[in-house]
Protein backbone atom coordinates (compact mmCIF):
# COMPACT_ATOMS: atom_id res chain seq x y z
CA UNK A 1 0.00 0.00 0.00
CA UNK A 2 1.29 3.22 -1.17
CA UNK A 3 1.18 5.82 1.72
CA UNK A 4 3.28 8.33 0.26
CA UNK A 5 2.17 12.04 -0.44
CA UNK A 6 2.89 13.30 -3.74
CA UNK A 7 2.26 17.13 -2.33
CA UNK A 8 2.25 18.12 1.10
CA UNK A 9 -1.12 18.77 2.67
CA UNK A 10 0.44 22.58 2.73
CA UNK A 11 1.92 22.90 -0.27
CA UNK A 12 -0.03 25.71 -1.50
CA UNK A 13 0.52 28.24 1.60
CA UNK A 14 3.94 27.25 2.93
CA UNK A 15 5.72 29.93 0.87
CA UNK A 16 9.17 30.67 2.09
CA UNK A 17 10.70 34.51 2.53
CA UNK A 18 14.23 34.70 0.95
CA UNK A 19 17.31 33.52 3.05
CA UNK A 20 17.91 36.04 5.17
CA UNK A 21 14.37 36.51 6.37
CA UNK A 22 14.55 33.19 7.43
CA UNK A 23 18.15 32.94 8.83
CA UNK A 24 16.56 35.94 11.64
CA UNK A 25 13.06 33.81 11.66
CA UNK A 26 15.21 30.69 12.75
CA UNK A 27 16.33 32.32 16.01
CA UNK A 28 13.04 33.24 17.65
CA UNK A 29 10.57 30.55 16.06
CA UNK A 30 10.98 28.65 12.60
CA UNK A 31 8.30 26.87 11.09
CA UNK A 32 8.93 24.05 8.52
CA UNK A 33 7.03 21.68 6.50
CA UNK A 34 8.32 17.99 6.60
CA UNK A 35 5.13 16.32 5.44
CA UNK A 36 7.17 14.90 2.23
CA UNK A 37 9.51 13.03 4.41
CA UNK A 38 9.08 9.16 3.42
CA UNK A 39 6.99 7.59 6.50
CA UNK A 40 4.88 4.60 7.11
CA UNK A 41 2.74 3.45 10.02
CA UNK A 42 1.58 -0.07 11.15
CA UNK A 43 0.21 -1.20 14.35
CA UNK A 44 -1.34 -4.55 16.02
CA UNK A 45 0.09 -7.49 18.46
CA UNK A 46 2.35 -8.64 15.58
CA UNK A 47 4.03 -5.02 14.71
CA UNK A 48 7.16 -5.16 17.14
CA UNK A 49 7.79 -7.91 15.07
CA UNK A 50 7.27 -7.41 12.02
CA UNK A 51 9.19 -4.24 12.06
CA UNK A 52 12.57 -6.05 13.69
CA UNK A 53 12.41 -8.27 11.57
CA UNK A 54 13.95 -5.72 8.89
CA UNK A 55 16.42 -4.83 11.42
CA UNK A 56 14.48 -1.84 13.16
CA UNK A 57 15.24 -0.71 16.32
CA UNK A 58 12.04 -1.17 18.54
CA UNK A 59 11.27 1.75 21.29
CA UNK A 60 10.79 -0.67 24.49
CA UNK A 61 8.37 1.87 26.48
CA UNK A 62 5.17 3.04 24.80
CA UNK A 63 5.42 6.99 24.26
CA UNK A 64 9.44 6.68 23.14
CA UNK A 65 11.15 6.72 20.27
CA UNK A 66 14.60 5.36 18.45
CA UNK A 67 16.66 6.92 15.36
CA UNK A 68 16.76 4.84 12.63
CA UNK A 69 20.21 4.06 10.52
CA UNK A 70 20.83 5.92 7.48
CA UNK A 71 18.75 8.64 9.38
CA UNK A 72 14.78 8.57 10.69
CA UNK A 73 13.41 7.26 13.98
CA UNK A 74 10.66 5.09 14.61
CA UNK A 75 7.97 6.37 16.97
CA UNK A 76 5.88 3.88 19.32
CA UNK A 77 2.68 5.48 20.02
CA UNK A 78 0.98 3.82 22.94
CA UNK A 79 1.67 -0.01 23.22
CA UNK A 80 1.15 -1.62 19.54
CA UNK A 81 1.13 1.43 17.06
CA UNK A 82 4.44 2.10 15.25
CA UNK A 83 5.83 5.61 13.17
CA UNK A 84 8.45 5.00 10.84
CA UNK A 85 10.43 7.66 9.53
CA UNK A 86 13.67 7.03 7.39
CA UNK A 87 14.82 6.25 4.19
CA UNK A 88 12.64 6.25 1.20
CA UNK A 89 14.33 2.40 0.14
CA UNK A 90 13.38 1.43 3.90
CA UNK A 91 9.71 2.85 3.44
CA UNK A 92 9.69 1.64 0.09
CA UNK A 93 10.44 -2.21 1.16
CA UNK A 94 8.11 -1.25 4.61
CA UNK A 95 5.47 -0.69 2.05
CA UNK A 96 5.86 -3.24 -0.30
CA UNK A 97 6.59 -6.13 2.02
CA UNK A 98 3.79 -8.85 2.44
CA UNK A 99 2.62 -7.79 6.45
CA UNK A 100 2.47 -10.61 8.78
CA UNK A 101 -0.14 -11.98 11.29
CA UNK A 102 -1.28 -8.78 13.35
CA UNK A 103 -0.22 -6.40 11.17
CA UNK A 104 -2.21 -3.82 10.44
CA UNK A 105 -1.23 -0.85 7.78
CA UNK A 106 -1.98 2.77 9.00
CA UNK A 107 -2.78 5.51 6.82
CA UNK A 108 0.18 7.99 7.52
CA UNK A 109 -0.54 11.21 5.03
CA UNK A 110 0.69 13.46 7.52
CA UNK A 111 0.95 17.33 8.27
CA UNK A 112 4.41 17.43 9.41
CA UNK A 113 6.32 20.25 11.04
CA UNK A 114 9.61 20.97 12.16
CA UNK A 115 9.51 23.96 14.77
CA UNK A 116 12.11 25.02 16.58
CA UNK A 117 13.67 28.32 18.06
CA UNK A 118 14.78 30.30 21.78
CA UNK A 119 10.80 31.50 21.55
CA UNK A 120 9.18 28.05 20.95
CA UNK A 121 8.11 27.41 24.75
CA UNK A 122 5.81 30.84 24.48
CA UNK A 123 4.15 29.32 21.25
CA UNK A 124 3.82 25.64 23.26
CA UNK A 125 2.11 27.55 26.04
CA UNK A 126 -0.42 29.09 24.10
CA UNK A 127 -1.38 26.38 21.78
CA UNK A 128 -1.09 22.92 23.84
CA UNK A 129 -2.00 21.66 27.23
CA UNK A 130 1.35 19.56 27.90
CA UNK A 131 4.21 21.44 29.39
CA UNK A 132 7.41 20.25 27.62
CA UNK A 133 10.16 21.68 29.68
CA UNK A 134 9.78 18.97 32.47
CA UNK A 135 10.43 16.26 29.69
CA UNK A 136 13.54 14.26 29.78
CA UNK A 137 14.62 14.43 25.97
CA UNK A 138 17.17 11.78 27.26
CA UNK A 139 14.75 9.03 27.40
CA UNK A 140 13.35 10.34 24.04
CA UNK A 141 9.93 11.04 24.75
CA UNK A 142 6.52 10.86 21.98
CA UNK A 143 3.91 13.18 23.48
CA UNK A 144 0.19 12.52 21.84
CA UNK A 145 -1.60 15.51 22.64
CA UNK A 146 -3.87 18.33 21.13
CA UNK A 147 -2.68 21.20 19.59
CA UNK A 148 -5.22 23.82 19.18
CA UNK A 149 -7.65 21.26 18.85
CA UNK A 150 -6.48 19.08 16.12
CA UNK A 151 -4.50 16.03 17.53
CA UNK A 152 -1.28 15.47 17.33
CA UNK A 153 2.12 13.28 17.66
CA UNK A 154 4.91 16.02 19.35
CA UNK A 155 8.69 14.81 19.76
CA UNK A 156 10.81 17.08 21.68
CA UNK A 157 14.56 17.19 20.95
CA UNK A 158 16.95 19.87 20.57
CA UNK A 159 18.70 21.49 17.60
CA UNK A 160 21.54 23.48 17.88
CA UNK A 161 21.13 23.71 21.42
CA UNK A 162 17.60 25.34 20.67
CA UNK A 163 14.38 23.72 21.64
CA UNK A 164 12.30 22.10 18.49
CA UNK A 165 9.67 20.13 18.27
CA UNK A 166 8.55 17.97 15.43
CA UNK A 167 4.74 17.68 14.67
CA UNK A 168 2.62 14.72 12.94
CA UNK A 169 -1.23 15.65 12.76
CA UNK A 170 -4.24 14.46 10.32
CA UNK A 171 -3.37 16.02 6.81
CA UNK A 172 -6.44 17.57 6.56
CA UNK A 173 -5.96 19.93 9.11
CA UNK A 174 -2.77 20.82 7.72
CA UNK A 175 -3.77 24.55 6.58
CA UNK A 176 -5.71 25.34 9.97
CA UNK A 177 -2.63 23.60 11.61
CA UNK A 178 0.14 25.66 9.61
CA UNK A 179 -1.73 28.79 9.34
CA UNK A 180 -2.59 28.96 13.41
CA UNK A 181 0.82 28.01 14.36
CA UNK A 182 2.98 30.31 11.35
CA UNK A 183 0.38 33.32 12.71
CA UNK A 184 2.17 33.06 16.94
CA UNK A 185 5.48 32.20 14.99
CA UNK A 186 5.26 35.82 13.23
CA UNK A 187 3.69 37.00 16.33
CA UNK A 188 7.02 36.09 18.24
CA UNK A 189 9.64 37.17 15.79
CA UNK A 190 10.02 33.87 13.89
CA UNK A 191 8.44 33.24 10.22
CA UNK A 192 8.27 30.55 8.01
CA UNK A 193 11.70 28.50 7.29
CA UNK A 194 13.37 25.62 5.05
CA UNK A 195 13.43 22.18 7.32
CA UNK A 196 17.86 22.99 6.49
CA UNK A 197 17.41 26.13 8.21
CA UNK A 198 17.80 24.16 11.89
CA UNK A 199 20.75 22.09 11.05
CA UNK B 1 -9.70 23.00 33.89
CA UNK B 2 -11.14 19.45 34.74
CA UNK B 3 -8.26 17.02 34.20
CA UNK B 4 -8.59 13.26 33.57
CA UNK B 5 -5.38 10.87 34.06
CA UNK B 6 -4.90 8.55 30.97
CA UNK B 7 -3.35 5.28 31.92
CA UNK B 8 -0.45 5.58 29.43
CA UNK B 9 -0.71 9.51 28.33
CA UNK B 10 -0.68 10.97 32.53
CA UNK B 11 -3.02 13.93 33.44
CA UNK B 12 -4.77 15.73 30.59
CA UNK B 13 -7.36 18.20 30.52
CA UNK B 14 -10.61 16.84 30.19
CA UNK B 15 -11.51 18.32 26.96
CA UNK B 16 -8.90 15.47 25.39
CA UNK B 17 -11.26 12.82 25.94
CA UNK B 18 -14.39 11.66 25.28
CA UNK B 19 -17.08 9.58 26.85
CA UNK B 20 -18.19 6.37 25.93
CA UNK B 21 -20.84 5.50 28.54
CA UNK B 22 -21.31 3.70 31.47
CA UNK B 23 -19.41 0.01 32.16
CA UNK B 24 -22.68 -1.86 31.53
CA UNK B 25 -22.18 -6.18 31.46
CA UNK B 26 -23.79 -7.50 28.35
CA UNK B 27 -26.28 -10.26 29.73
CA UNK B 28 -26.35 -13.70 27.42
CA UNK B 29 -28.74 -13.46 24.68
CA UNK B 30 -29.69 -16.73 24.60
CA UNK B 31 -30.47 -16.65 28.44
CA UNK B 32 -31.41 -13.07 29.22
CA UNK B 33 -35.45 -12.93 29.86
CA UNK B 34 -36.87 -10.37 27.40
CA UNK B 35 -37.27 -8.09 29.83
CA UNK B 36 -33.71 -8.23 30.92
CA UNK B 37 -32.89 -7.76 27.51
CA UNK B 38 -34.56 -4.67 26.82
CA UNK B 39 -33.12 -3.06 30.11
CA UNK B 40 -30.26 -3.57 28.80
CA UNK B 41 -30.87 -2.52 25.58
CA UNK B 42 -33.20 0.61 26.04
CA UNK B 43 -32.48 1.54 29.40
CA UNK B 44 -29.92 3.68 31.31
CA UNK B 45 -28.61 4.76 34.58
CA UNK B 46 -28.76 8.24 35.12
CA UNK B 47 -28.90 8.17 38.87
CA UNK B 48 -25.79 10.14 40.26
CA UNK B 49 -23.18 7.99 42.39
CA UNK B 50 -20.14 5.57 41.59
CA UNK B 51 -19.81 4.64 38.00
CA UNK B 52 -17.74 2.75 35.68
CA UNK B 53 -17.16 4.36 32.81
CA UNK B 54 -15.65 4.00 29.20
CA UNK B 55 -13.77 6.81 28.13
CA UNK B 56 -11.03 7.45 25.43
CA UNK B 57 -8.18 9.75 24.53
CA UNK B 58 -8.83 11.07 21.81
CA UNK B 59 -5.36 12.19 20.66
CA UNK B 60 -3.91 8.72 21.34
CA UNK B 61 -7.26 6.93 21.00
CA UNK B 62 -6.68 5.16 23.58
CA UNK B 63 -9.56 3.50 25.80
CA UNK B 64 -9.72 2.88 29.59
CA UNK B 65 -12.22 2.69 32.38
CA UNK B 66 -12.76 5.81 34.89
CA UNK B 67 -14.56 5.26 38.19
CA UNK B 68 -16.16 8.62 38.72
CA UNK B 69 -18.52 9.77 41.48
CA UNK B 70 -21.14 11.98 39.01
CA UNK B 71 -22.80 13.17 42.11
CA UNK B 72 -19.75 15.21 43.42
CA UNK B 73 -17.86 15.42 39.71
CA UNK B 74 -15.01 13.83 41.03
CA UNK B 75 -12.80 11.02 39.51
CA UNK B 76 -11.71 8.35 41.34
CA UNK B 77 -9.60 6.52 39.67
CA UNK B 78 -8.07 5.28 36.29
CA UNK B 79 -7.25 1.91 34.50
CA UNK B 80 -7.47 -0.08 31.72
CA UNK B 81 -9.96 -2.48 30.91
CA UNK B 82 -9.27 -6.45 31.23
CA UNK B 83 -11.87 -7.94 30.82
CA UNK B 84 -15.39 -9.18 32.56
CA UNK B 85 -14.35 -10.00 35.97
Amino acid sequence: MSTNLAVSPVADIATLPDPAAQKAAVANLGIADQSLTPRHGCKGPGAAAWLESFGLPIPPQPNSWLPVDGGGLIARLGFTEFLVEGPATLIARLASTPRSAGVYPVLRQDVALLLGGARLDELLRQTCNVNFRPLDLAARPVVLTSMVGVGVTVIPELRNGQPAVRIWGDGSYGHYLWETLLDIAVELGGGAVAPHSFN
Amino acid sequence: MKIMTCPLNGPRPVSEFFYWGELRPMPNPATASDDAWADYVFNRNGAPGLKKEWWCHTPSNTWFIAERDTEKDVVLKTYFYEGDQ
